[in-house]
């Protein structure tokens, strides 16, 4: 079976293709930088809307086949933006009732999790799924990804994009492949009196970001600032991620989701996982951020087990959670 | 309680038989005047910026020693502290043999709707003592001669305040639901009703609704409120 996947949930219009025998086949990625700011939905859905075509394209091509040999169309129908999910969503009932080809409805933080799985090789990890939008510890049972904790307030990557924002540090907030609070803090040395807030298996980090903020106001040093600002952040993640394991008695750990290919939180977790006798990946950069591919692995899955979606009734959910998903094909191997 | 910090010396502690290495700290089974006795020793986390590590690490030490002697001094079904070196991170306490709740649920026990109902209960007095657990699951419950003590007060924090103690209910919630999905409810209904027995209902009500609100406030809820709906 091939299944060609299309992702639209946030600031990246991609289109993947996963082949059953062949793997990762093709794929193309078109990124929307904003100029100054956040991310503004309805000018991202435009754009999404200029490249769409030509990502569908290229990634047939790269793929080196033609639309007919595909079975099934997959689509990210949230939890994400509307405006940028209705992209995704229209691009792919046409195509699905254009070629007559099955359309799969997929929950974009279950595609993460799923390519984190698959290229790790991991089976039955703890899973910790940190992005711009979402910080979730979770892992597999009965039937489903568990959430075992998950930020109260805002996401990690929300946290550093916000203060990097406040403090004039960006847009745009990676530079060669770094975060601008990654390099400002490597100047930095270690403050004391910075909220570390963990709920027992949750963080919480608008008391940091608003602590940092205020410090910066008062003419601390901003790499110090910065230093402490990410240590904390890091370090009560990796606590409530280590919390699990020791709860669940897990053996595996995988990083995925956009702030995976962090360094430092990479290292963090490394020496977490060796506390518990654990082993720890985290997925590869390629895929760490939002992908088209994930999105059609786990249509593929999900294919496998009958589940697609009618065209008519495919409407998008900014909230789909990933408890809400049933997981039928978890101990399954492509 | 004895506070002599400097005369200890962890390596002897660590000789001790290890019971349980969790998350936060390993449980050793030793002696203290005699009798056995649970030595809970934070341990170091490498992960973390060291000052960082030593400032969590005394701080809970001592504030875990402190909730424990207030809690049992309302008498909530919690070990007795013998003593507390909070420089090396050791609270040395009771030792209570038992079960935990989680593991009784996992093999299904008849009476594991009791024990919860018990649980409620516990955590009514310990909110009645001015306390909030902050890590209040199913694996911190212990069932023993069919009496429930709860440990492990490392992250408790002193409050009144309904929306810390909601924090309480929905942890307990869920880990109810993510280990022992399919007959939740049923386990949390049990819980809910001991819970309110002993806290008062009209309190109790207010504080299960609160986590019910709690759990809707996480991100993509379906049903979560948001400020611009009507």
């Amino acid at each position: 079976m091939i299944v060609l996947g299309i992702e639209s949930t946030a600031h990246t219009f991609g289109v993947g293709i996963f082949d059953e025998n062949r793997g990762i086949v093709g794929e193309s990625r078109k990124n929307y930088v904003p100029n100054k700011g956040g991310i503004l939905p309805r000018e991202v859905a435009q754009f999404f809307s200029e490249v769409a075509g030509n990502a569908i394209k290229e990634a047939i091509s790269k793929a080196n086949i033609s639309i007919d040999d595909l079975d099934g169309i997959g689509v990210a129908l949230g939890p994400g933006m509307g405006p940028q999910l209705r992209v995704g969503a229209s691009v792919a009932r046409a195509l699905s009732v254009k070629y007559n080809k099955p359309l799969i409805p997929v929950n974009h933080g279950i595609a993460h999790l799923e390519i984190a799985r698959y290229l790790t090789k991991m089976r039955d990890p703890v899973i910790l799924y940190v992005s711009g939008g979402n910080s979730i510890v979770t892992t597999y049972v009965d039937g489903r990804y568990r959430v075992f904790g998950e930020t109260l307030d805002i996401a990690l990557g929300n946290l550093l994009d916000t203060f990097a924002r406040e403090v004039n540090l960006g847009p745009p907030y990676i530079v060669n492949g770094n975060h601008v609070v990654d390099l400002c803090a490597d100047k930095g040395k270690f403050m004391k009196g910075f909220p570390y807030i963990v709920k027992g298996q949750d963080v919480s980090y608008s008391g940091l970001l608003t602590h940092a903020i205020r410090l910066k106001k008062q003419g601390y040093n901003l790499n110090d600032i910065c230093y402490t600002l990410r240590e904390i952040a890091f370090s009560s993640i990796s606590e409530v991620t280590e919390r699990c394991v020791a709860h669940t008695n897990k053996k595996e750990i995988i990083l995925t989701g956009g702030v995976a290919a962090n360094k430092l939180l990479n290292e963090k977790l490394t020496k977490m996982a060796l506390k518990q006798g654990a082993s720890y990946m985290p997925v590869p950069f390629k895929y760490s951020g939002d992908n088209g591919v994930m999105i059609a692995l786990t249509a593929l899955y999900e294919l496998k087990y009958g589940i697609k979606i009618d065209p008519e009734k495919a409407y998008i959910n900014q909230r789909w959670r990933i408890d809400e998903v049933d997981i039928p094909w978890y101990y399954s191997t492509i | 309680m004895v506070l002599f910090n400097d005369l200890i010396n962890l390596e002897s502690f660590l000789k001790f038989q290890l019971l349980k290495r969790g998350a936060e700290s390993e449980i050793r089974l030793g002696s203290f005047a005699d009798v056995k006795a649970i030595y809970k020793i934070r341990t170091k986390k490498d992960y973390m910026e060291e000052d960082l590590d030593i400032e969590l690490r005394y701080s809970r030490t001592k504030k875990e020693a402190k909730i424990l002697s207030i809690a049992y001094a309302n008498g909530v079904n919690v070990p007795r502290i013998y003593a507390v070196y909070p420089s090396i991170g050791v609270i040395v306490m009771e030792y209570i043999y038992g079960i935990t709740l989680k593991d009784l649920l996992i093999n299904g026990n008849d009476e594991s709707l009791k024990f919860s109902y018990l649980a409620g209960k516990e955590l009514a007095k310990i909110h009645k003592s001015g306390i909030v657990h902050n890590d209040f699951t199913t694996s911190n419950i212990i069932i023993k001669e069919q009496e429930v003590y709860i440990i492990d007060f490392g992250l408790s924090e002193y409050s009144a305040n309904i929306e810390d103690r909601a924090v309480d209910i929905h942890l307990y919630k869920r880990a109810v639901e993510s280990t022992h999905a399919r007959i939740s409810s049923i386990i949390f209904n049990e819980f809910r009703k001991g819970y309110i027995d002993h806290l008062g209902s009209d309190k109790g009500e207010e504080i299960i609704k609160r986590s019910r609100e709690i759990e809707l406030r996480g991100r993509y809820v379906g049903e979560r409120k948001t400020v611009w709906k009507p």
